[in-house]
This record gives structure tokens, C-alpha cells and sequence, in this order.
């Protein structure tokens, strides 16, 4: 199983307190053989959740991934799990080396549980940890081994099986420079004809090594930008935003009254505040850079003023520092 | 999977071992308890067949119970020497509860005395000294830690200690004190030809109204019947104790799970089942049960000398203990199954 890597519309979504959670929500990309494709956002944007799914550990809400002709989200039972053991390699965050084993055991264990001989799986583990530099620290367990020293084991493990797709989580987020530097390097050579690496991370400088760079949190349009203010007129019922949904713009009531509301998986609302003339909404989102945390809809006919955040602090000094302190 | 676990025993071998010896010592009281409780019955059955008796002719109120003192006069078993089938019969005085002071003992001593016709069923074989060859003579269980030449007094009588004898206590240690049948008749029923038993080596075929013919078995288990609220007791402790062994070893697994979290996420993302995670963790509580096992027999045996009645750990005994020892490891780490089916693969990622 080798060959191109594809993303179809992925979703997924989950129940949270009663509130809807999409921690992906329509996914799509492509990766060819032989590609080292970054997936970069930060905290929270998903990336995980895509790792988890390409690696046969999370069924997603909707939407379809295939590698090579065999499409991985219609995969179930005895072919799923041959999937995980024997076409993905994953390099957890952290590391996550069994702590009372040493790097070969580290190494063999997948093999074992694959039941592959004990000494034919202690040779290979010994050809891997040769090539990651590590031959040398075999019988050492990870608290005896440098940060870098223990992601290498941890790529040595995700190799065992000589799988077509490595995943690798966050796996410089716990190295120093130099360490980092080996680490990008191992992984840059991994990604080579038969096999995809995909290097899930929040720093971007890690791109620089990339065949292909995917951005799970799309940056908005700059809400720092002077942009001139949106006037919005809104009929009674109508909504503003959609709790989920990404957006760059405060918005301030001019006239009228909008209903601040959650939107709960059994389809109740759950109205959370009104805001009325002199009041703004929404102005996390832009902020932080995050999906909007609830719906708002007009009680009334209402207009308000839609603003940047830059722009809403200029023609507001005080209200949002009042309003934020207040919240 | 075995090498993880192994791996993992070493790794926590500091936590394991706290456990082995936590539960070891309450497995080896535990075993101790089994002891107390077989006790009574070793005790009981040494005593009563240690008069080499095949029948044994008591009175009906005594339900079989050789300390239940149902005396009667011992004219009324005269004949039962004279039946057919009937060998030899002695008369035995047995009386619980009595006080003697022994020279060099601070105070007085609680004992069972028996009254036995000497040269007949019952006269004990001694360890140390000399039978019973006349009415101020004694032979004492080594219990009561005389010697022979030194005095016993009952009832400001003096008596001569001239033999000892081995393994011969009643109501959970309580030593036996071997006189000639009249000198107990003497202190205890005012001289009056009593008697509890008449030993007999074949078996009468009838006997007078208000007397049974029991069989040793019989009579040892009605003995022991006595001290069925005692053994229940001790029974109902053992049980505690082998409850507390189970709650040691789950709570160290749980905490051994709960530290292996991760672990268990990434083993199951490298391809383990939920099923060979707890085989696991279930080899793990039965090493620890089964070396916990081992130190209690020794322990057990250390303990021994600590009990002043008799604890007889029996071969079966030892051999239950690593039996229920392994029971006890799989029912414990029950406690941690959920932490490892529960263990989400997609965990390793976090």
C-alpha cells in the first residue's frame, strides 16, 4: 500500500457539555509519494485530530481519506488494525517510549505484537537504531537518553514495519536547536519514493523543509488592518454569525438587540445574553484567532457596525478594555 | 507482550516489592489464622486418639463433648468390660477449667485435668520421665513448662511431676494434667466415684439408658463443636485478611495502571489488544501474589511460636495458600481493567 495520500472533505465533530465540537471541519488535501507535507497551527486547530485519523486511531464525523486505491476511512476490524500496524508509523509528541524498556525494546515491541520472531525482530531493531545514530545507547532506557536521542528511538519504532505513511506529532516541540536540527534532517531523508511524511507542528519554520505545507487554521484577513467598519442590517430572526465559524469583525449595536445563544447537539439553543444599542459582540474570535464560541441572531430589526479589532480599538479605546474586564 | 511486562515488573520493582511484603505479612497471618482454627481439631483429635480408644461410652448429656464434664457413676459401666467384643475399658475423669500451681511458676496455671487408671487406655506415653505409678504422681503436657521432680498443687494438694508428654492440650492450648482416676475424683467431685468416659479398645454393644457409645471421630468432632462461635471467628478474620491481601494488590496495580496510561495508549496504537494489556497486568498481580505466597509460608512459620495455643498449619493448607493467591491477584487487578480497555489509542497523541 503506497502511492498518493488523499483528503476528502474531512469532519469531525463531537459532543462536548452538549455543544457541538468540530476540531476539523471539511479538510481537504493531497499528498504524492515520495512528499514531506507539514501541517502547521497552532494549538488546537486540529492537528492532532488529523494525525489521529490518518493513523486508523480516530474514525472522522464525515468525509473520506485514501491512501494509494485503498480509501482508509472505509477500513474496519482486522484490515483496520493491519492498516495501523503495518502501513503507518507514528512519532507520538513527546516521544512516549515505554519507560521500563530499553531503546531496543522500544524498538522490538511492535514487532513482537506483530509476532515476528524475537531474534529476527532484535536484529532489525538493530539495523534501525544503526540508522538513526543510535546504535551505541541500544540497551539505555529513555531517562538515560537526550530528548533528541529518545525522538529518534521513537522514529526507529515508527520505521519497524517500513510503512508507506510516518506520522510525526509535534516532533520537535520538546528539542533544543541542535537536537531539532537531527531530528528535521532524519525525517527530511524518511520522505523519500514509497513513503509520505507528514510532520504535524505549531512552528512554522519547519516549512522551510517542506514539499508541501498545509494550514489548518487559514489565517483570517488581518485583523489588525484599518479596514473600514461594515455597516450590517439585520431583519428580526436573522443570524450574524454561527457559533464554529471563523470571522475577523467586532461587531458594535447601533439600534436593535441581538441574542447571544449556544447551539447544544440536541438542537436546543441555550441563549446566553442579549446585547442592545452601545454594546459590541464577538470580539474573541478576532482576538485569539479562534472559531466563534457561540451563534447571535437579531431579537428586532437591528444594524450594527462590524469592525477589525485594530479599527474597534481606535473608535473605542475604553469599552472593550471596560467590557473584557467586565466579562 | 511478556517482555513488557516483565520489563515493567523490573522497572517498578521498588513498588512491587512493597506490595509483596505488605501482603506476604498479611497472607502469613492469614495462614496463621487457617492454623489457629485447624488447631482445635488437632489439638482435639492428638488428645482424644492419643488414648488408642476405638469407642468411647459417654453420658447422652454430654453431646459427645469430651470436656462437657456429663459425669456418671462408674458402677454403671462395670459390665461393660465383661462384653463380648470388648477388650479393655478405662475410666476417664476428664475436668476443664481447673487452677494448679507449679513450682517456679508466678502464679497459677488454667488446665484440663484427666483421670486415667494407670496402666490402662489413656495412661500417656510420656516424652521426658516416667507413666503414672501412684496416686500422687502427675504427668503434665510440656505447656506448662515443668520437669520432671518438680511439685504440682491442686486443691493444697501437692503432686510429683514425673513425666511429660508432647501435643496434648484441649479447648485451644489449654495443657493437660495426667493424674490416677481417684486423685481427681479426690479434687473434684469429693471423692465420689465419678466418671466422664470409659475408654474401650472394641466396641460394647449396649450400654445403660443415658449413656451413648461414640466413635473418636464422634467424639472429636462434638469436641470441637464447642468452639464453633471461636473457629467462625477466626474463619471470619482469615477471610478479612485474605480481602485485605486482594485490596494491597489492586491498589497497587490500579496506580501501576494508572502510571502506565500512556503506555497502554501507545501499546494499543503499536497494535496490542485491550485483551493481551490486561493478560498483563494480570501476570504482573499473580507474580506478586505468588512471591507474596512464598514469604507468607516462611513468615507464617516465624509467627508460629507467637500463638500460645496450638496452630497447626497443615500441608493443605500451604498448598491452598498459592492457589488463592493467584485467585486473589486476577479478581484484583480486575480493579485496573477498566484503565486498560478504557485506554484510548488516540491518547498517544496528546
Amino acid at each position: 500500500m503506497s502511492g498518493r495520500l488523499a483528503v476528502q472533505d474531512l469532519t469531525v465533530s463531537f459532543d462536548s457539555g452538549g455543544y457541538v465540537i468540530k476540531p476539523l471541519d471539511g479538510v481537504s488535501f493531497v499528498a504524492e509519494d515520495g512528499e514531506l507535507v507539514v501541517m502547521l497551527g497552532p494549538s488546537g486547530c486540529g492537528k492532532t485530530t488529523l494525525l489521529s485519523c490518518l493513523a486508523g486511531l480516530l474514525s472522522p464525523t464525515s468525509g473520506q481519506i485514501d491512501l494509494g486505491d485503498v480509501r482508509v476511512t472505509d477500513l474496519r476490524g482486522g484490515s483496520l488494525a493491519s492498516y495501523r500496524r503495518e502501513t503507518v508509523g507514528v512519532v507520538f509528541q513527546a516521544f512516549n517510549l515505554i519507560a521500563s524498556l530499553t531503546a531496543r525494546g522500544n524498538v522490538t515491541v511492535p514487532m513482537r505484537l506483530f509476532g515476528v520472531p524475537r531474534s529476527r525482530a532484535k536484529a532489525r531493531a538493530g539495523e534501525l537504531l544503526e540508522r538513526v545514530g543510535l546504535s551505541e545507547r541500544a540497551n539505555h532506557r529513555p531517562a538515560q537518553m537526550s530528548g533528541g536521542q529518545q525522538q529518534r528511538v521513537a522514529i526507529a519504532r515508527a520505521l519497524v514495519h517500513d510503512p508507506p505513511l510516518i506520522l510525526a506529532d509535534e516532533p520537535t516541540a520538546h528539542l533544543d536547536h541542535i537536537q531539532v536540527e537531527g531530528v528535521l534532517r532524519l525525517l527530511r531523508e524518511l520522505a523519500a519514493p514509497g513513503r509520505i511524511v507528514i510532520v504535524s507542528t505549531h512552528d512554522d519554520r519547519v516549512t522551510q523543509l517542506a514539499d508541501r505545507v498545509i494550514e489548518l487554521a487559514p489565517s483570517l484577513p488581518d485583523s489588525n488592518a484599518d479596514r473600514e467598519p461594515e455597516k450590517v442590517t439585520l431583519a428580526a430572526g436573522e443570524i450574524l454569525f454561527r457559533q464554529g465559524q471563523r470571522g475577523d469583525l467586532i461587531y458594535y449595536v447601533e439600534s436593535g438587540f441581538l441574542e447571544v445563544y449556544g447551539e447544544r447537539t440536541d438542537g436546543k439553543r441555550e441563549v446566553l445574553s442579549e446585547v442592545g444599542p452601545g454594546n459590541y459582540v464577538g470580539e474573541l474570535g478576532p482576538i485569539l484567532n479562534l472559531p466563534r464560541s457561540a451563534s447571535v441572531r437579531a431579537i428586532e430589526d437591528t444594524a450594527v457596525v462590524g469592525y477589525t479589532v485594530r479599527a474597534f480599538r481606535k473608535e473605542h479605546p475604553h469599552q472593550l478594555v471596560e467590557q473584557q474586564a467586565y466579562r | 507482550m511478556l517482555a513488557v511486562t516483565f520489563a515493567d515488573l523490573l522497572f517498578r520493582a521498588r513498588q512491587f516489592a512493597i506490595a509483596i511484603v505488605g501482603v506476604g505479612l498479611v497472607l502469613a497471618l492469614a495462614l496463621a489464622l487457617s492454623g489457629l482454627a485447624d488447631g482445635f481439631r488437632a489439638e482435639t483429635n492428638a488428645t482424644v486418639n492419643g488414648f488408642g480408644a476405638s469407642s468411647w461410652v459417654m453420658s447422652d448429656s454430654a453431646h459427645g463433648s469430651i470436656i462437657a464434664f456429663g459425669a456418671f457413676p462408674a458402677a454403671d459401666v462395670s459390665e461393660v468390660a465383661r462384653q463380648a467384643g470388648v477388650h479393655r475399658a478405662s475410666q476417664v475423669l476428664v475436668a476443664p477449667g481447673q487452677a494448679v500451681l507449679v513450682t517456679g511458676a508466678a502464679g497459677p496455671h488454667w488446665v484440663t485435668l484427666v483421670g486415667v487408671q494407670p496402666g490402662g487406655l489413656g495412661d500417656p506415653a510420656v516424652a521426658l520421665g516416667h507413666r503414672l505409678e501412684g496416686p500422687d504422681q502427675v504427668v503434665v503436657d510440656s505447656m506448662l513448662q515443668a520437669s520432671p521432680g518438680g511439685m504440682l498443687y491442686l486443691g493444697g494438694l501437692g503432686y510429683r511431676v514425673v513425666g511429660i508428654v508432647e501435643g496434648r492440650t484441649l479447648t485451644g492450648g489449654t495443657p493437660l494434667v495426667y493424674l490416677p482416676l481417684g486423685s481427681v475424683q479426690r479434687a473434684v467431685t469429693g471423692g465420689k466415684p465419678l466418671v466422664t468416659a470409659v475408654a474401650t479398645s472394641g466396641t460394647p454393644t449396649h450400654v445403660p439408658p443415658g449413656l451413648v457409645v461414640l466413635t473418636p471421630a464422634a467424639v472429636v468432632t462434638d469436641t470441637v463443636g464447642e468452639f464453633g462461635g471461636a473457629v467462625s471467628s477466626i474463619e471470619g478474620t482469615r477471610m478479612l485478611m485474605w480481602i485485605v491481601a486482594a485490596a494491597i494488590v489492586a491498589f497497587t496495580l490500579y496506580v501501576a495502571a494508572l502510571d502506565r496510561r500512556r503506555d497502554f495508549a501507545v501499546l494499543k496504537a503499536l497494535g496490542a489488544s485491550s485483551a493481551a494489556l490486561f493478560m498483563s497486568l494480570a501476570i504482573e498481580a499473580v507474580v506478586v501474589t505468588l512471591l507474596a505466597a512464598i514469604l507468607a509460608e516462611v513468615l507464617a512459620s516465624l509467627l508460629k511460636p507467637i500463638f500460645s495455643q496450638v496452630v497447626d498449619i497443615t500441608p493443605d493448607a500451604r498448598l491452598v495458600l498459592p492457589l488463592v493467591a493467584v485467585a486473589v491477584g486476577v479478581v484484583a487487578c480486575l480493579a485496573a481493567l477498566h484503565r486498560v480497555t478504557g485506554a484510548d489509542p488516540a491518547a498517544a497523541f496528546g
